[in-house]
């Protein structure tokens, strides 16, 4: 953990910034577990109810946090620490592009709490070999040595070195092509490299017994 | 007592032979090389811990019978431990706790140019203690296993109790948090539809996660993606080894120190594995300030002392191991890679508990013999491999994080071919990331979450049982001269004991102290 020391100048009121933001984070998880099971029963002591546990565990998590709150009151402690937005953004957004495109998926946007559906958003099926690159090329951007070039031919690699693994090795049903997107003359020639490759793969693994 | 301990040791040498036909099958030494290798293979890459390791690699075993994927994830799990310490050795970065004290001496060894040296003493004690923790665990799993077929749930709702204030404990940071995470833990584990009711909990009508949050999205989230994240901010340098690795047999002399340390750090190790909430961590701690307060000249340690390399780590392995005992045997994982261990096994519908052992000795014996195996495949497969871990550290981290992440969400894709839960563990990733911020650790959360779901049906069945009264938990009215309860009562007084003690501010300074030695 990355410390910073305690400023020297009175704080005033909080005495510890980092307390502070630990005891509300805790209040505010334990605010959502109790709206999560407002209309759950909560039993008697012989048989609780599925209300029973959450509101109980809610209430101590929130007991917690009000004594988080206090303690920054009282005691000298760490300030803030700095949050960063580049890597979250870029890493976490690279994650929700794969998830986006490998499979296809439509995003509305609004027709929830009463927000009018605005639009709504389909991403075709891309598959690993475009979901692959370009969830490597997004979460690069968190990084601030990336180079383009290195990148790019590293990200085309990581796909196909995945690709043979997880779809001809192992065989998981995660989608590799895109569906119907390839042009005619393309998916010949594509269809054919594939066909080599699962042969080469086969015989490796029928060597191996499986 | 000579014809029960003959009969123990026939009862058990069976039971190993069984294991032994089932374990050195060509296919499952296949596997179990496999399982180490690439479980080596991604636990070497800094920041990736054995929990990262093994979410990611959990896919790699669908295909597999149960037998056959259980032995290949135990051969992940040690390969995934042995990689952090090579990481811990070459570059300084522990890929966990347990491998914090290996960075001590162990780098400073590889600075000397002895790094070699370093990796094979690890490799040789982890061995050892490795084969030793295997004999503990087949040695103790009959016993307790009879032990555990006696608990009733309010026993279980202790045990589980004692193992949580344990993690409190043995967390770093303040007491207060460490028990508000593992709430949080807790609380997480209720989200999900509710199998006596039938009714939607703290789901707000998201029909996504109606079945419960899966273990492996909470993991992948908070120790794959919030480790790149926090390992993107430190401005730490990489401090790869350069130059010569040296040779990798130790020589005389360093066996000669060697010895005592790895014998004393299995025992060790072994022991504290054993406890619940996450004993083993303490095993590589203790093992290191043992062979100081033992050695003849203590100012050697910190500056490259073989001892100070030999002894963690054969405590780590040893502890790594016998953290399989209150598993396989209870059913209840003592931290949170064992945590992560029940969701893997629960995919390829096996149940951790007592039944195992008896209905599935096969699976059981199996499973135990391919431990000695993984460790023996350790030893061979590292040691000739280290030139290639030393060139794969060398690859920056601006191409390993994308890397990391691009296999992570295949991952975690495969687990249920779902997208929504590529995109829920990207939310558990900042989870992770925020938690980081305001000082929680996320080991306690996992094990929370894990534990939960137990807990909560553990309290329903004993409150059904003693219709209503809190009073079943700790039923030893000695003083009437009965005690209903012995077990849950003791654990319960054990819990509160072990509470007060962290409390305590002397205590406290010294557990501090402790963690503070790395």
């Amino acid at each position: 953990m990355t410390t910073q020391a305690p400023e020297s100048r009175a704080r005033g009121f909080i005495k510890s910034p980092f307390d502070l933001a630990g005891g509300l984070f805790l209040i505010a998880l334990a605010v959502l577990g109790l709206a999560g099971g407002l209309t759950l029963p909560t039993g008697t002591l012989s048989a609780i109810g599925s209300g029973f546990m959450p509101r109980v565990v809610s209430i101590m998590v929130a007991a917690f946090g009000v004594l988080l709150v206090v303690q920054a009151m009282l005691f000298e402690g760490d300030s803030l620490e700095r949050w960063h937005l580049r890597g979250p953004v870029f890493v976490l957004g690279s994650v929700f592009v794969f998830a986006l495109a490998v499979r296809g998926s439509t995003l509305n946007f609004g027709g929830v709490l009463g927000v009018p559906l605005l639009a709504t958003v389909h991403v075709p099926q891309l598959g690993l070999v475009v979901a692959g690159p370009l969830c490597v090329v997004v979460s690069s951007f968190a990084a601030n040595d990336t180079k383009p070039l290195e990148i790019a031919i590293f990200a085309v690699v990581m796909t196909l070195l995945s690709g043979i693994l997880f779809k001809e090795v192992l065989n998981l049903p995660i989608p590799f092509d895109p569906a119907g997107l390839i042009p005619e003359p393309v998916s010949g020639t594509y269809s054919g490299l594939k066909w080599a490759l699962a042969q080469v793969i086969n015989l490796v693994k029928n060597a191996f017994g499986r | 007592m000579f014809d029960s301990f003959a009969q123990f040791a026939t009862d058990l040498a069976g039971n190993l032979q069984l294991g032994m036909g089932v374990a050195l099958s060509l296919r499952n030494i296949a596997l179990c090389f496999l399982g180490c290798l690439v479980g080596t293979l991604v636990g070497v890459l800094p920041g990736v811990g054995p929990i990262a390791t093994i979410t990611m690699l959990l896919p790699i075993t669908f295909g597999l019978d149960p037998v056959g994927a259980l032995i290949m994830l135990a051969g992940i799990y040690y390969g995934a431990q042995y990689g952090g310490s090579t990481t811990a050795i070459l570059v300084n970065i522990p890929g966990e706790a347990t491998a914090v004290v290996t960075t001590l001496d162990g780098h400073q060894m590889a600075k000397q140019g002895r790094a070699g040296v370093a990796l094979g003493i690890a490799a040789i004690g982890s061995f050892v203690a490795g084969s030793v923790a295997t004999l503990v665990i087949a040695a103790l799993a009959v016993p307790m296993t009879a032990w555990a077929l006696k608990f009733g749930p309010a026993d279980y709702f202790s045990l589980m109790v004692l193992g949580l204030m344990f993690a409190v404990v043995l967390a770093r940071g303040s007491v207060p948090k460490a028990i508000a995470v593992i709430l949080v833990g807790i609380l997480l584990s209720t989200v999900g539809t509710d199998l006596e009711s039938g009714e939607e909990r703290l789901t707000f009508g998201w029909t996504e996660i109606s079945d419960g949050l899966d273990v492996a999205v909470l993991a992948m989230g908070m120790f794959g993606f919030a480790e790149i994240l926090r390992n993107l901010e430190s401005t730490q340098a990489r401090d790869v080894v350069h130059g010569a690795i040296g040779r990798l047999l130790p020589g005389r002399q360093d066996f000669k120190q060697s010895a005592a340390p790895i014998a004393r750090g299995t025992l060790l190790g072994s022991v504290l594995g054993l406890l619940p909430g996450n004993g083993a961590v303490l095993g590589p701690f203790a093992s290191y300030t043992l062979e100081k307060k033992l050695s003849k000249d203590p100012s050697r340690f910190g500056r490259g002392a073989i001892e100070g390399v030999a002894g963690p780590e054969s405590a780590n392995n040893a502890g790594a191991q016998t953290a399989f005992i209150p598993l396989l045997t209870l059913g209840i994982p003592p931290n949170a890679v064992m945590a992560l261990m029940v969701g893997a096994m629960q995919i390829h519908s096996i149940v951790p508990g007592p039944q195992i052992m008896t209905k599935q000795p096969q699976l059981f014996w199996g499973m135990i013999a391919s431990m000695w195996i993984g460790n023996l495949m350790l030893l061979i497969i590292n040691l000739p491999l280290i030139g290639l871990w030393v060139r794969f550290l060398k690859v920056p981290y601006r191409l390993m994080f994308p890397a990391i992440v691009l296999l992570c969400c295949i991952g975690i894709y495969s687990v249920n071919n779902s997208p929504t839960e590529v995109i829920m563990t990207a939310g558990f990733g900042l989870f992770g990331y925020a938690l980081y911020k305001f000082g929680f650790e996320p080991a306690p959360l996992l094990l929370g979450f894990v534990l939960g779901r137990l807990m909560e049906e553990k309290l329903r069945q004993a409150l059904v049982i003693s219709r209503g009264h809190f009073t079943t938990f700790i039923d030893c009215p000695l003083w009437k001269g009965t005690c209903e309860r012995p077990i849950s009562t003791t654990l319960l007084i054990l819990s509160v004991v072990i509470l007060v003690v962290a409390i305590i501010p002397a205590i406290r300074a010294g557990r501090d102290e402790v963690f503070k030695e790395a």
